[in-house]
């Protein structure tokens, strides 16, 4: 790993010199991580606690007729068992985010089950085990029903309905065209389509979901202990359970063991939430891994694309058409909003001029799909590189010179795309440049050349994508124009106790981002103070401020603009506490790492202990009318959000767009078309960096997060509806033997529009890996002249089949 | 994803374990390393009443020196015979399968008896054994029965072994001069049940003609699967690249292997065949460089 950091040139950063910010420091987080003290939900379950064991159904779509509970009753030890029916009497259906009132949805199957894992009962007993021997004595009747797996067949009009009520699969059916469609499309002299397969993956979390409920019913309080990442939880269990939202108490001091997505979990705590509130005992529901992998709701995209460019003989691409297929499971709930991402995106980092874009979501009888890692942007990346590829594959051009020919340059920002978003900022060429610098291309190329000449099938990949950055809420309006929510604020509080001390309160629960890192390093860049002596702790949900989770890549950004704001209007109360004691008008004072110092004259100064003693315990000494303490809590709207979807259908969605660039060489046994990744680079800018080694941590995780997608990962279903990847037997995880040495190299172009020039990181490797291993692979057809593959994940059988296919084509 | 309530048994002898098992064979599970029957526990697919727990019984640990036999325990973990030079020496084909069992924390656990007791077509030690012409020796209160390879392993995870029986140990006949012995295998990650593995162990002339061949594979039948057909195109033949191929394309013709989301039918098929033709080449060259055999060796 080489950490290259450049100081920005640009950007809003009036402090030229930086204390703590993108210096290598340790991220705190890490100490209670890597000794194994972290504090899970399921290390706060106490003694007298119930536990849930769920029944699910063993059929992909089924009438549910009697359900008998009576054996399961039995059991001792079994304390309750819940049906659906039960569960739908007193509560609301859960939230679509979609204008489609007749998808109604509960955490348990209500009349019918929709696929196969879906909940159908839950039994609480004193102990697991003892809930999971009650669950395999409920007794259901089924009425199997017609199914339909396949989302193109879910598209058409014969197929079998998930939801017969609603009258059809679709649920959602957008058309977009930006730009000169007619025009550009008269510059182009050819255009390539291609067709591109994501099967469903998600990420998958070392620790399942799991919630811890307990009802007080004298104080009237729900508190609520989960591994969720959830934009608006509180209030979505609290209207579910139809009690007032201050009734509901979230912890967000909760270690989350791995999300980037998919830990919501609405379903789960409105069921534990309501067998707290009607068995009065403290209930705790722990997924196990068959739980989450089938009935959790946890899959990603599960998309079919078609993407066709134009372009000219010489490689200027002209026009984008994306037409996507989105096969969202049973219930779409919130996911059909991550078709809205792209849009933001549309042209990928490429100097294209219009766009059409048509989206459309479906229902099929599988498990439900959730927001994954970029929210959708993955696949869409992977779509558009497969079709620069192929373009440069037909017009005999070297893949990395159209992409250059083609990038926005860096003196063309901000640029507006067609879809009416401005990227903030980038310099593509450099950085690719960086990346061919670091992966040594020439020296790639002989290598791979080397490997071919010994009877290897060898090929190198490229991507450049962008990951958008700093999430606002505007989605939702784009894909449900009903819905005008145009902020998706987050906040911080800095407080000062009376000796002095530091501490940053904020009031979400963290999936391994190192907040606390972030937080302590933009407090103390802020306010001169170094970081370690800096805490950072978690408000609940009643006692914190305005937050809606870490989803987006957006903490950094919204949450760092939180964090200047508060930090901007304590120093400003400090220095109106220093210049009334020091006798100075307020604007010829400073605030300087600690201190408030006169402008003319800096040895006319009052210490933080002053400034402190001032604020907390000498009236006397306040300018008149102040407020003591030093509290200051702000809550910042997402940079450039506010504004709703333009009828012509243009928006800004996200502020900020970080960029990467993947080198990757495979080498392709030709004898058993196994796959092995040689040498891995990612050449990589998200702005200013907080802290190094979070950033690189993305970078290697993302990446073999992708590397899984492009060729391992898939939950996959069988004709007949069955789950046929039930375990990590069939659920298949890059490992460190799958997973190369990835070399890293980074750059900053500051984002203008951000209080310290960051842009987001969450999502970074992730981006482009799925997109540059398949371009690796192909490359490797390419060479003994078979067909590209363009479905994900990659087998070996796959290219065995393509080299086959190739090889009688031939003969 | 807890067991059905069972009773656990750590038995200190071998008699105490043959003793629970006269008593609860019908409805119980004999634990070895456990890295299968756990899970099956936990998912509920074993369902016994009692446990017998083969931990504490060190003479199955054992990996002895006949005469006539390597005699591995049946407790005796993957690791351990993976650094066994008794079992490099004798029984080098199972030496070159080992490092493809699982991973290393799983071979620190689980056992060459657990394996073989589990049966698993997929699995390397039990197609290995069979290759091998292997002996297990079964245990019980009523006796001890020996029983050859290719009468124990009946069908996918059956075997010949009763209810009340333990398996105790394995028996291999050591190899003699110039034999090679090579492991091979295709898996989608390192360490996962293989799609299509091949052994291959080679006996050569002194003018490098094959006296006999044994080939093992995995992954393609419904039974640990022995390449009998291919052996015999090879044994009387001179070493030779194009005898390889002729080798692979009989075990092409002859297995039979399954379609699943991991790979088409066809693919095991073919890549069966050239893993085994890689296994004989790296065999072959093993024991051309091998003049002394194994009882030599040990002298
Ligand atoms: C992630 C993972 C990957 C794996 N990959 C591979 C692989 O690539 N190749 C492979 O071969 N295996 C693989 N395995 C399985 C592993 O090799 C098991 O250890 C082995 O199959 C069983 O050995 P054990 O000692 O763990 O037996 P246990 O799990 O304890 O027992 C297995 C079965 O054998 C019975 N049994 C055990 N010992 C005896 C005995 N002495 N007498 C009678 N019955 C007995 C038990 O009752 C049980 O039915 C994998 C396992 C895991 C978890």
């Amino acid at each position: 790993m080489t950490l290259q950091q450049e100081r920005p040139r640009t950007g809003p950063l009036s402090e030229p010199e930086r204390h703590y910010l993108s210096k290598p420091d340790r991220v705190r987080e890490d100490r209670r991580f890597v000794t194994g003290k972290g504090r899970y939900v399921a290390d706060l379950i106490r003694p007298d606690t119930l536990h849930v064991a769920l029944v699910a159904s063993p059929h992909p779509h089924a009438r549910i007729g009697a359900i008998d509970t009576s054996a399961a009753l039995q059991v001792p030890g079994v304390v309750a068992v819940l049906t659906g029916d039960e569960l739908a009497a007193e509560t609301e259906p859960l939230r679509q985010y979609l204008d489609v009132p007749e998808v109604q949805w509960w955490p348990l199957a209500v009349g019918s089950t929709r696929y196969a894992g879906e909940w159908v009962a839950a039994v609480v007993a004193d102990s697991r085990a003892v809930a999971e021997d009650g669950a395999e004595l409920v007794v259901v009747d089924y009425e199997p029903l017609p199914f339909v797996i396949d989302p193109e067949v879910a598209a058409g009009k014969d197929s079998p309905l998930v939801h017969p009520t609603h009258g059809t699969n679709v649920m959602a059916d957008r058309h977009f065209a930006w730009g000169d469609v007619a025009g550009n499309r008269a510059l182009a002299d050819r255009t390539t389509t291609v067709r591109t397969r994501w099967n469903r993956n998600s990420t998958v979390p070392l620790e399942t979901f799991g919630v811890i409920a307990a009802w007080d019913p004298h104080r009237e309080l729900l508190d609520v202990w989960a591994s969720i990442q959830m934009p608006q939880f509180p209030e979505q269990v609290a209207g579910s359970l139809r009690i007032p939202t201050n009734q509901v108490r979230v912890h967000f001091d909760v270690d989350v063991g791995g999300s980037y997505g998919v830990k919501r979990g609405i379903k789960h705590a409105v069921l534990a939430g309501f067998l707290a509130r009607r068995l009065g005992r403290t209930v705790a529901l722990i997924e196990d891994r068959s739980e989450n992998m089938h009935g959790g709701d946890f899959h990603g995209p599960d998309r079919i694309f078609e993407v066709e460019l134009a372009y000219t003989d010489k490689g200027d691409i002209t026009h984008i058409r994306i037409d996507v297929l989105d096969d969202e499971g049973a219930y779409p709930g919130r996911s059909p909003l991550q078709l809205a991402k792209p849009i933001g995106a549309i042209v990928g980092p490429y100097r294209i001029t219009s766009a059409e874009y048509h989206a459309k979501a479906v229902v099929t009888n599988k498990t439900g799909q959730v927001a994954v890692r970029g929210f959708g942007q993955s696949p869409t990346n992977y779509a558009i590189e497969a079709a620069v590829d192929a373009v440069a594959r037909d017009l005999g051009m070297d893949r990395i010179e159209l992409r250059r020919r083609n990038f926005i340059k860096r003196d063309e920002f901000p640029f507006r795309i067609p879809s009416g978003t401005e990227y903030d900022s980038g310099d593509y060429e450099t950085v690719l440049e960086k990346g061919i610098a670091a992966a040594d291309l020439a020296a790639l190329i002989a290598e791979r050349d080397e490997l071919r000449g010994k009877g290897y099938l060898a090929g190198i990949g490229v991507a450049s994508c962008l990951e958008p950055g700093g999430g606002n809420a505007i989605f939702e309006n784009i894909m449900n124009p009903k819905n005008d929510k145009t902020t998706f604020p987050e906040a911080c509080r800095i407080r000062v106790d009376g000796e002095g001390a530091v501490t940053a309160v904020i009031s979400i629960s963290s999936a391994g981002q190192a907040h606390e890192t972030m937080v302590a390093t933009l407090v103390g860049e802020e306010l001169g103070i170094s970081p370690d002596r800096i805490a950072v702790v978690r408000a609940d949900s009643l006692s914190g401020f305005p937050s809606q989770s870490p989803v987006g890549s957006r903490m950094t950004i919204v949450l760092g603009q939180a964090i200047h704001g508060a930090a901007g209007e304590l120093k400003n109360k400090l220095r109106i506490i220093g210049a009334h004691q020091l006798g100075l008008p307020v604007d010829e004072v400073d605030y300087r790492d600690g201190a408030v110092v006169s402008g003319s004259n800096p040895d006319v100064r009052l210490s933080w202990g002053e400034l402190v003693a001032i604020a907390h315990r000498k009236q006397h000494l306040m300018p008149p009318g102040m407020q003591p303490g030093l509290e200051m809590v702000h809550v910042a709207h997402t940079p450039r959000s506010g504004t709703l979807t333009s009828p012509e259908g243009t928006v800004q969605l996200y502020p900020t767009y970080s960029f990467e660039l993947h080198l990757v060489l495979a080498a392709v046994d030709p004898g058993t078309a196994k796959v092995e990744l040689k040498r891995y680079v990612v050449a990589h800018d998200c702005g200013t960096v907080i802290n190094p080694d979070v950033v690189r941590g993305m970078v290697y995780g993302g990446t073999a997060h992708g590397i899984g997608v492009a060729l391992y990962e898939q939950f996959a279903f069988s004709p007949e509806g069955q789950p046929l990847t039930s375990s990590f037997m069939d659920y298949l995880l890059p490992s460190s033997h799958e997973v190369p040495r990835i070399v890293d190299v980074e750059h900053c172009t500051p984002s203008p529009y951000t209080s310290h020039g960051q842009k987001g990181a969450g999502e970074a490797g992730y981006m482009g890996a799925p997109a540059a291993v398949a371009s690796a692979v192909n490359d490797a057809l390419n060479g003994v002249g078979a067909a590209p593959l363009h479905s994900l994940p990659i087998k070996p059988s796959d290219i065995w089949s393509a080299l086959r296919a190739a090889e009688q084509e031939s003969s | 994803m807890k067991p059905v309530d069972f009773e656990l048994h750590r038995p200190e002898t071998l008699a105490e374990a043959l003793e629970l098992l006269a008593e609860h064979g019908a409805d119980g599970k004999v634990l070895a390393g456990g890295q299968s029957l756990i899970p099956l526990l936990n998912f509920r697919l074993a369902r016994p009443d009692h446990v017998i727990d083969l931990g504490r019984i060190g003479a199955l640990r054992a990996i002895r020196r006949n005469t006539d036999a390597l005699v591995i325990g049946a407790m005796v973990t993957y690791h351990q015979a993976e650094r066994s030079a008794a079992v490099a020496e004798t029984a080098p084909l199972v030496s070159a399968a080992l490092p493809h069992v699982a991973h290393q924390g799983i071979r620190a656990r689980g056992t060459i008896g657990g394996s073989v007791a589990h049966g698993d077509p997929a699995a390397e030690l039990p197609a290995v054994f069979s290759a091998l012409d292997a002996t297990m020796v079964a245990v019980s209160r009523r006796g001890t029965r020996e029983i050859a390879a290719r009468d124990f392993f009946l069908a996918n995870l059956v075997t010949a072994l009763e209810e009340d029986e333990l398996l105790a140990e394995i028996r291999v006949a050591p190899v003699p001069a110039r034999t090679g012995a090579a492991f091979n295998e295709v898996g989608r990650r390192h360490g996962d049940f293989a799609l299509a593995g091949a052994g291959a162990q080679l006996t050569l002339t002194d003018d490098a003609t094959v006296s006999s061949a044994r080939i093992a594979l995995t992954g393609v039948s419904a039974k640990p699967f022995r390449a009998t057909e291919a052996e015999n195109t090879l044994v009387g033949q001179r070493v030779d690249e194009r005898l390889w191929r002729r080798a692979a394309d009989v075990v092409r013709r002859d297995v039979d292997p399954a379609a699943d989301l991991h790979a088409t039918a066809d693919y095991r098929r073919d890549v069966a065949g050239t893993i085994v033709e890689r296994a004989l080449a790296a065999a072959a060259a093993r024991a051309l460089g091998n003049r002394t055999g194994s009882m030599e060796a040990t002298g």
